[in-house]
């Protein structure tokens, strides 16, 4: 459960739409398991579509012109503890994130935050691997951009953490 | 079928895509992939220059679910059907019987727990045939039930695959 509000979480950008998502994925497995093929897709592969498919029918949902409803990426609950330049970077990389389109920001969520196969990613995403691979080099390459600045503070933060 | 060399310009498509961590690299290629890593220096470099990236990414986790979310599946989840009454002298037998085992109070809890195991055995047990509504709907304690209907929600990393091959 908590893989699928980070799912939500980072395509939605929110963390009451995620939630809402995550509810939605769960009372769907409940009440429509049979819908589910064995041997068509890995349940875990299933979940995570179930998950996209929500995630991406709320972000067609949201008209331009309502742009400005759409919350602002948060940082959750107050961690006292946690260093402001941290999550000041998180909150940098988030945003970048948020700026992707949204099948390169599918793409990279699914491959490197989700951890999912090229396989799996493909067919969540209903493209070939080499389709994917396409997105996520675009994906990354804008981040790469995006986060020029950033890529050399992370190292300094994780040194200095370490 | 495996590519036995990749160029070194195919390794960066590799990891300008898939980024620095082999398991995520597609497969047909990982082997030849990690063999370059391996054998070359500007190789190497073109992996620790994804990871940077890699590890840029990963410096914006996202919060843990909230109690409130976990407070509203609790409400949500599916309710255990309700065990037919059965007739008077068919329950004193098994009264009889469960109390000659479990001398130590009600009965009804070496027997929910009986049924919950062999409800749990058989869901690990069974091939191909998962449904986690109907099993977990079917089951005699209405506690134990619900443990493992939140277990199957919270199963976060062993997705239960293996039931099903």
């Amino acid at each position: 459960m908590p893989r699928m509000v980070a799912l939500a979480r980072r395509m939605l950008g929110n963390r009451a739409d995620a939630e809402d998502v995550a509810q939605e994925v769960f009372l769907r497995v409940w009440t429509h398991a049979e819908r589910w093929q064995p041997g068509r897709a890995q349940f875990g592969t299933w979940l995570h579509r179930v998950a996209t498919n929500l995630c991406l029918d709320r972000l067609r949902k949201r008209r331009p012109e309502n742009i400005d409803d759409i919350p602002e990426p948060v940082s959750g609950d107050p961690r006292p503890d946690e260093n402001l330049e941290r999550r000041e970077l998180a909150e940098r990389v988030e945003a970048a994130l948020q700026a992707l389109p949204e099948r390169q920001r599918l793409a990279i969520v699914l491959s490197h935050f989700q951890g999912l196969s090229n396989i799996e990613a493909a067919e969540i995403l209903e493209v070939s691997v080499e389709a994917v691979e396409s997105l996520l080099g675009r994906a990354r390459r804008q981040l790469r951009e995006t986060l020029a600045t950033e890529r050399d503070e992370v190292l300094r933060i994780n040194r200095t953490g370490a | 079928m495996m590519k036995n060399e990749i160029s070194i310009g195919r390794l960066q498509e590799i990891v300008d895509a898939w980024g620095a961590s082999p398991s995520r690299w597609p497969e047909a290629e990982r082997s030849a992939a990690e063999a370059l890593v391996a054998a070359s220096a500007e190789a190497r470099r073109l992996v620790d220059e994804a990871l940077r990236l890699d590890l840029l990414l990963d410096a914006a986790p996202v919060e843990a679910p909230s109690d409130a979310l976990m407070a509203r599946l609790m409400a949500a989840r599916p309710r255990p059907v309700a065990a037919p009454q059965r007739a008077p002298e068919t329950r004193n037998r098994w009264r009889g019987l469960l109390e000659a085992v479990w001398p130590y109070g009600s009965p009804a809890i070496p027997a929910g727990t009986l049924a919950a195991s062999i409800m749990l055995g058989i869901l690990v047990g069974s091939a191909g045939d998962f449904s986690p509504l109907a099993e977990t709907t079917i089951m005699a304690s209405e506690a134990t039930a619900d443990d493992q209907i939140i277990a199957l929600a919270m199963a976060d990393i062993d997705w239960p695959e293996e039931w099903m091959q």
